[in-house]
């Protein structure tokens, strides 16, 4: 029989390769975007710089148009969530509280729209956004992110509502409160964590979304942030890997936290609406 | 009267979704196999009706058949290492040990990184002239010269393979540790009462239990994996000279760098077909599992 301690110290050596590798890329951000651009290449390439340049993040903020690209990724993304949970918490509802024809099918359905993914039907994507005018217009992510993510926003937030006591509307409807007003009245607010931790997942997944918005945003004004980085990177003679780098910090850094502190109820929301 | 109305009630609550699925998601389907059938200009206009031309062109096209080649192999590598390294990892999590929430924080970081990000930042790491990674051998002695990670495409290509194994790791592992957190105690209680060593136990409870778990990582593992374009597209570009493409990122320079339209819409229904498949076999296996799991839903009587 191992005690505690020592089986906790064989666990994190076990571990300790896998984290070096993950936490890898984290050090060569930081210690990029914070070196001075003199030191960049530097043979041999080293960890070590002279000082911390601060200002390489307020001059990157300029040079880079963070900023506008900031503001596009923000738009999109909270006009995204709010149109997939304005969409799914009805449908969430009928699935989780109703018996109806063709729920059977609308599951099934849902389960293949969430494995279709949007570099398979990038071109049919993009020239159904010809034609409806909205290339080059940030509301054509906000359709797409709301429709590829409400297959996940509806199984995550059927799989809360489960857990709701339906008690409380019965004894609403026996009062003779209509189901609306139960919905409404009662429902809704008991459900309220749980819209907020989907809304929170999908905003991340459309803050991170790369091919769509790299293809329909064709002007550099209209880019959000992961298409900006790149454009950064992407066919340049010389890339300003400092300003780059600064730039991933920024954009990375308080997403990977929000995710940090939720994902224990990712993985609730996964063990229940995927996997089950 | 009321009876139909509130017969029609869930129909009205997920109609409004269901619309902007088929429009986002259904109707692009169409169009693709309607454009695959066509002539296409560079602009995106038919031009005329060709019948099997663009898929016949498509499968001529020797560079097709390298990227589909090199998507089989990216797919393999992917999700066979992602699985290698996720299955202990979860198994260690699952335990209880000192500092467990901090570890499973760490693990799960890559996941919240866009992979453009990721893929951004190892290009620089992975840099011949001043990447941190030949910076780190370098000191480590392991090298002596700095390598150019990303000019040979077979290196190259192994390295994005790296990449996308570690940024999948997070998402199997939570699927397997949410098998592994179902797992009955009593059946290890049992083997451990019966003497059953712990090579014994994940031989004969842990792996026919987590079976249909490893399924589910499995499959949703190649469905994400063979649709995945940021890791190569940021980090190569599918190069040097066509010696990384797999088929997303081939797709996308025929369809948004060469304009050739008709032979993009006819690959992308090639893999909305193969796509169809995986999905097909995944929604398969999710309805076994809940019919096994035989949990009674519990309906709302009308």
């Amino acid at each position: 029989m191992t005690t505690k301690l020592t089986r906790s110290l064989i666990y994190w050596a076990l571990l300790s390769p896998l984290m070096v590798v993950i936490l890898f890329p984290f050090g060569v951000m930081f210690v990029t975007a914070v070196r001075p651009r003199e030191e960049l290449f530097v043979y041999p390439p080293t960890w070590g710089f002279s000082e911390f340049r601060w200002e390489n993040f307020s001059e990157m903020w300029v040079k880079t148009n963070f900023g506008g690209a900031l503001l596009n990724s923000l738009y999109v993304s909270v006009a995204a969530t709010v149109v997939a949970l304005v969409l799914s918490i009805p449908a969430a509802y009928a699935m989780s509280r109703y018996r109806f024809a063709g729920k059977g099918a609308y599951r099934t359905f849902l389960l293949m729209t969430q494995m279709m993914s949007p570099i398979v039907l990038v071109l049919g994507l993009f020239r159904l956004m010809m034609s409806l005018g909205l290339v080059n217009d940030l509301n054509s992510l906000v359709l797409t992110y709301a429709a590829f993510n409400m297959a996940f926003t509806i199984w995550m937030l059927q799989s809360y509502f489960n857990s709701i006591p339906r008690d409380l509307e019965e004894a609403a409807w026996m009062d003779g409160a209509s189901h609306l007003t139960s919905l409404v009245r009662i429902f809704l607010p008991l459900a309220v964590p749980a819209m907020v931790v989907t809304a929170i997942f999908t905003f991340i997944n459309s803050w991170n979304e790369f091919v769509l918005a790299l293809t329909m945003m064709r002007s550099s004004e209209d880019f959000t942030l992961p298409v900006q980085i790149y454009a950064q990177v992407a066919g340049r003679y010389q890339v300003e890997w400092h300003h780059v780098m600064a730039a991933t910090v920024l954009a990375t850094v308080p997403v990977a936290i929000m995710f940090s502190w939720l994902q224990r109820y990712l993985i609730r929301g996964m063990a229940l609406g995927a996997v089950k | 009267m009321a009876n139909r109305i509130q017969k029609s009630v869930p129909m009205m609550m997920i109609l409004p979704g269901l619309a902007l699925a088929i429009a986002i998601i259904g109707y692009p389907i169409f169009d693709l196999g309607w454009t695959s059938m066509h002539d296409v200009s560079r602009f995106g206009k038919l031009t005329g009706f060709n019948g099997g031309e663009n898929f016949a062109e498509v499968f001529v096209d020797p560079l097709f058949w390298e990227s589909l080649w090199r998507t089989g192999i990216w797919t393999v590598a992917v999700v066979g290492g992602t699985l290698a390294i996720s299955m202990p990892v979860a198994m260690i999590l699952n335990d209880d040990f000192h500092g467990r929430g901090v570890a499973r924080v760490i693990i799960m970081l890559p996941w919240a990184i866009s992979l453009t990000m990721t893929a951004v930042v190892w290009r620089w790491a992975l840099n011949g002239r001043a990447g941190l990674l030949n910076a780190t051998l370098m000191n480590a002695g392991i090298i002596d010269q700095p390598i150019e990670w990303l000019a040979t495409a077979s290196t190259a290509f192994v390295v994005e393979i790296l990449v996308g194994i570690l940024v999948s790791i997070p998402f199997t592992t939570t699927i397997l540790l949410g098998g592994l957190s179902s797992m009955p105690q009593d059946a290890y209680e049992a083997a451990v009462v019966d003497g059953a060593s712990g090579w014994h136990q994940f031989r004969y409870i842990t792996l026919p239990l987590m079976k249909p778990f490893i399924n589910i990582a499995i499959v949703l593992n190649v469905i994400y994996v063979f649709n995945s374009l940021p890791i190569i597209w940021v980090m190569t570009e599918g190069g040097p000279a066509n010696g990384t493409d797999i088929l997303v990122t081939y797709l996308y320079k025929l369809a948004f760098r060469f304009g050739q339209l008709g032979k993009a819409a006819a690959i992308s229904l090639v893999m909305f077909f193969v796509l169809l498949a995986f999905t097909m076999l995944y929604v398969a296996l999710v309805s076994r599992n809940d019919r096994d799991d035989a949990a009674p839903e519990e309906e709302v009587k009308e």
